[in-house]
């Protein structure tokens, strides 16, 4: 919808997150570039740099420096003094420091630009298959999953973990919240990670959790059959920029995909479409979440 | 429980029926083209390359997407406000974007009652899960298809009073109404089930206006369309909707003019608003 170089820039004055930031620039960056006929190459060359460099830098990947956006601009041809400070702005957002800076020792490098998506993010709609997601796990079933993966990981380093996922959570209650609109998995809840009393308090925390006015929890029960997702957990990310596209976030065990291009992620939002229309409605599943802690107990 | 479906049940349990339309991403759906056309991103291949063609046609089809959204504000404004009205019966929700029915009214009625209808089981689960209302009004969700006025209004009954003025709306929606499936007779069963006191609003796409270009975009879309198919319609068949209503100032208008500003925009579009006496 943005055919026009500088037409997804933000309104001046609005902030967005530096994820989405180094996206926006990202992206914006390689019209100017396109537009301009240079190739990755040149463009790497002129900031005294590489090909991947500025591969990664339109992918919104790395943050950027000032000086090597005010080169580029300048090498494209871009002599508006409004993009330009436009996208300064927008460069000094890109390098705000977040958070789980200081977790950065235990977070793996795949995982930490997801957080900064997911906090830059307007809508992040999920479906889960085996675990409660993230933004949801009580802090007692966020310890024993974190256990899990980890064969002797010392106890602080587990507390650091769980206190990273119980940080992301106030993203849930922050000033401009995202939308999260989750569809799980019965396999999900019925897992008893941490024990019967741990996933009982899970299941409570569930029912409550969904009565945010931000949060929609959808579940797909077994008697639904197979489904269209059998195939694993993901996450997509959307974002109120209109030039950043949605981001699908895939976990593996030993790395991440991170997919935006529109013949990968139409695939994934087709299938989270289906998921939404054929599982339980938000209004029924929240006594589902009841019924099953009931049924644990016996 | 503020926020209900009611027609719950009839979900996730019926696979042998064929897959509704929106399901195949292949071909382009209505709700998505328009979605893309307002800069959304719950959109496919084929709606973004529909829509393109649509864009190519006639450009301004972007300035009258977002008037259509204009109007909508304007006219629920009007209703909830000037008029009075707390309770709204919504045919062919689309999928969300910002400012939808309830959030407007809400804004200046916080307790009024709005019922979405939609055919479509992919804008209904997006309803569903993003539509959600006050804790003084209600929002609720129909399945039905536009032309199933019974089904619609026996589902209707159990979130709105039918004794109270109900606010009718139909924006942009009457166009995949076949004319072989008599739209006015549609509306009007709508509106005898109605009260004295109620309202009907209604944007149509129209051949009266640029005719050229909406022609030519809408062959476009049509071709590329599902099952659904767009209908242009003549000032008069739209003026027809309101037979026996009583027409809110300034009458049937292209609908960027309607109780606003003077606006140059053309916009292949008429708008309207009638009383039931």
């Amino acid at each position: 919808m943005n055919p026009e170089p500088g037409g997804g820039l933000p309104d001046e004055g609005t902030t967005v997150g530096s994820a989405a930031a180094r996206m926006m620039l990202g992206s914006q960056l390689r019209r100017f570039r396109e537009a301009a006929g240079i190739t990755p190459e040149a463009a790497g060359w002129h900031i005294r740099s590489s090909r991947s460099k500025i591969s990664r830098m339109e992918n919104g990947r790395v943050g950027f420096k000032d000086r090597d956006v005010r080169d580029l601009l300048e090498l494209y041809g871009v002599a508006d003094s409004q993009v330009t400070s436009a996208m300064l702005a927008l460069a000094g957002q890109a390098q705000t420091q977040e958070w789980w800076a200081q977790f950065g020792d235990i977070l793996p490098s795949w995982f930490e630009p997801y957080l900064g998506l997911e906090a830059s993010a307007s809508r992040i709609r999920s479906f889960d298959l085996q675990f409660v997601h993230g933004l949801f796990q009580t802090e007692a079933y966020a310890r024993a999953v974190t256990a899990l993966g980890l064969r002797g990981i010392s106890p602080d380093e587990i507390d650091r973990r769980v206190a990273v996922r119980v940080k992301r959570q106030e993203l849930l209650t922050a000033a401009k919240p995202p939308r999260v609109w989750s569809v799980m998995d019965e396999a999900a809840l019925r897992r008893p990670v941490g024990g019967v009393r741990v996933m009982q308090a899970q299941l409570r925390w569930l029912a409550e959790v969904a009565q945010l006015p931000n949060v929609t929890l959808q579940v797909v029960p077994f008697q639904a059959g197979g489904h269209d997702a059998a195939g694993g957990s993901f996450t997509i990310l959307r974002f109120s920029e209109p030039a950043v596209p949605d981001v699908v976030y895939i976990e593996q065990l030993t790395g991440a995909l991170y997919l935006e291009k529109p013949a990968a992620t139409d695939h994934y939002l087709d299938i989270m479409n289906r998921l939404s229309a054929t599982s339980l409605s938000p209004a029924e599943s929240i006594p589902f979440f009841a019924d099953l802690s009931r049924q644990l107990q016996t | 429980m503020s926020t209900q479906d009611v027609s719950a049940g009839s979900q996730g349990s019926d696979t042998t029926a064929a897959e509704p339309p929106s399901f195949d991403i292949t071909r382009a759906h209505p709700a998505r083209v328009y979605d893309y056309w307002l800069g959304g991103k719950d959109n496919y291949e084929a709606d973004r390359e529909a829509a393109e063609q649509f864009i190519e046609a006639m450009p301004n089809i972007l300035a009258g997407v977002r008037a259509n959204r204009a109007f909508l504000r304007r006219a629920v404004q009007y209703l909830a406000g000037e008029a009075g009205i707390r309770q709204f019966l919504d045919i062919g929700t689309g999928l969300p974007t910002a400012e939808n029915t309830h959030e407007v009214a809400q804004a200046i009625a916080p307790e009024s009652r709005i019922v979405y209808v939609d055919n479509d089981p992919i804008v209904l689960a997006h309803a569903r899960a993003l539509l959600t209302s006050t804790a003084e009004g209600a929002t609720a969700y129909v399945d039905a298809d536009a032309r199933d006025t019974g089904k619609i209004l026996e589902a209707a009954v159990e979130v709105l009073d039918f004794s109270q003025p109900i606010a009718v709306m139909s924006l942009l929606v009457l166009q995949y109404v076949p004319d072989e499936d008599h739209p006015e007779e549609i509306i009007s069963r709508l509106m005898d089930a109605v009260p004295s006191g109620s309202y009907l609003t209604i944007s149509d796409t129209t051949t009266e206006i640029d005719t050229e270009r909406v022609t030519n975009g809408t062959a476009r879309l049509n071709a590329r369309l599902g099952p659904a198919r767009s209908t242009l319609r003549t000032r008069a068949q739209i003026a027809g909707y309101f037979d026996g209503l009583e027409l809110v100032e300034p009458g049937i208008v292209p609908m960027p003019q309607w109780r606003t500003l003077p606006n140059p925009l053309v916009v292949p579009v008429f708008a309207g608003m009638g009383r039931k006496p």
